[in-house]
């Protein structure tokens, strides 16, 4: 009994300013495929459908279990995770293209620095490490741990990003993404020291302003982040902190009293 | 690019102002509109009253600037560069808030047009003293009636929704729950507003005075 079969057809560019060409392959099924199998599979032996020889496909992949975010790509129009895309649930013949609103690199691959840039730009982090022990930090309640868990699972796959009609070529939306880890950093009594900071930084272009709450974002994280509601936070928080950095002057010193 | 420095609050400020006015003042002014206009449907000596007022309120073109035409030339014109900055995905991802952001864009356009209309019409062309006789002579017209209709379902709608985002944008609706409820609260505001100016020039347009009856005690 001749083995089952299935079709996948991949978008490639061997460079960013070469023509497009679309590339199908016939690949053997076995039982729990998904699509990074295929792409390894398509390694192995690259061989188009019509029997051309062809080559290995460019991707990025590292943890094959929803935690890293690298495998990112689009799958039969959606933007998902290549390592949770598994074959039996996809429509065939699959389609695997990149990430449109991030610089490519080759095939599927793209660069996702922008999301990384900014979340240095956006001081996503909470400042533990000195040159001296600043010692420990302010304990953290239970019920703020669990708000913050959430969001602390973001993997900045860049799907929020793919989705939404804000983040293009002529609009440098930060997105949701980095818009939630700044809510999740202002969130953390020790990371709220850097609060203005942050908010000043989604106060310019590209900013928390240029959402306009199409929330396909939320529709889209494999993470089940709850990201429009960190874009309705986050916008108040901006708002106070804009609201009140005009109106008010410092009168105390020492006081590490979050914004917002 | 030098202009756009990165710290700059220009864009921030400019985007809220952009959001802030659809509410106040001209959400509040259609609120107003529809509320004067529905005299139309009590009859026309209290509408021409109602008018008439209005008409005599006092710096009345320089309230009329500040209060309406600049607000809603910023308003259209801004909101315009915001859309030209977003690039709609509704034909790949038909969710329903997708949807509700494209029709945002097409219903402020069809707004736009219509408002520039209707002021052109009621107010330049009427000089700003028009009475029920000529309105209800401009509305006999069905092309314009229709035009009229069109025009306020896409204002409607265009506030209604406005009210939803403007919730979430102002960081008053935060949780899911309070989102619903203002998309809820929108909806209300959008059909309410759609039903009543329909019914306003529907009435014109036929004459009826459905609101009359008590007023006058008998419904002559």
């Amino acid at each position: 009994m001749a083995d089952k079969t299935f079709i996948v057809k991949i978008k490639r560019q061997q460079r960013p300013d070469e023509a497009v060409r679309w590339e199908e392959f016939e690949l053997r099924w076995r039982p729990h495929m998904n699509v990074i199998i295929c792409l390894r599979d398509i390694a192995e032996r690259p061989f188009t459908r019509e029997g051309k020889e062809s080559s290995a496909v460019s991707y990025e992949a590292n943890c094959l279990e929803e935690v890293c975010g690298a495998c990112a790509m689009v799958i039969n129009g959606k933007p998902r995770q290549a390592c949770t895309a598994l074959v039996d649930d996809l429509e065939k013949p699959i389609r695997l293209e990149p990430l449109t609103k991030f610089p490519l690199i080759r095939d599927l691959q793209v660069d996702r620095s922008k999301m990384f840039d900014d979340l240095k730009r956006t001081k996503c982090w909470i400042p533990i490490d000195g040159t001296y022990d600043i010692g420990p930090g302010p304990r953290m309640a239970p019920e703020k741990q669990e708000e913050a868990y959430p969001l602390s699972r973001c993997i900045t796959c860049g799907n929020c990003l793919e989705i939404c009609p804000k983040v293009n070529a002529d609009d440098q939306f930060v997105g949701a993404a980095i818009v939630s880890q700044v809510r999740l950093f202002n969130m953390h009594p020790t990371g709220a020291m850097h609060s203005a900071a942050r908010l000043d930084a989604l106060m310019g272009p590209g900013g928390i302003e240029d959402c306009d709450n199409a929330q396909n974002c939320v529709k889209i994280c494999p993470k089940g982040i709850p990201l429009t509601e960190s874009l309705a936070s986050v916008n108040g928080q901006v708002l106070r902190h804009a609201i009140k950095s005009f109106f008010t002057a410092p009168k105390t010193i020492g006081s590490a009293a979050p914004e917002g | 690019m030098a202009v756009a420095a990165s710290n700059s609050r220009t864009s921030y400020i400019l985007d809220k102002l952009q959001s802030l006015s659809g509410i106040v003042p001209i959400g509040a002014f259609l609120a107003e509109h529809i509320w004067s206009n529905s005299y139309a449907l009590v009859s026309p000596a209290k509408y021409n009253d109602v008018s008439s007022e209005l008409q005599q309120v006092p710096w009345r073109i320089f309230v009329e600037t500040a209060v309406l035409w600049l607000p809603l030339l910023f308003h259209s014109l801004y909101g315009f560069y915001i859309w030209w900055k977003g690039k709609s995905n509704i034909t790949a991802h038909p969710w329903m808030s997708n949807w509700m952001y494209t029709l945002q864009r097409w219903t402020g356009l069809i707004a736009f047009v219509f408002i520039a209309w209707h002021l052109y019409t009621q107010r330049y062309e009427g000089h700003g003293v028009t009475s029920y006789a000529d309105v209800q002579q401009f509305l006999t017209n069905p092309w314009n009636l229709t035009f009229y209709i069109i025009g306020l379902l896409a204002a409607s709608f265009h506030l209604g929704n406005g009210v939803w985002n403007f919730a979430c944008k102002w960081g008053i609706a935060v949780s899911v729950r309070s989102q619903r409820a203002f998309g809820l609260l929108g909806a209300a505001v959008g059909v309410s507003f759609a039903l009543a100016g329909i019914a306003i020039v529907i009435g014109l347009h036929y004459g009826a005075f459905p609101l009359g009856g008590y007023v006058t005690g008998g419904g002559q």
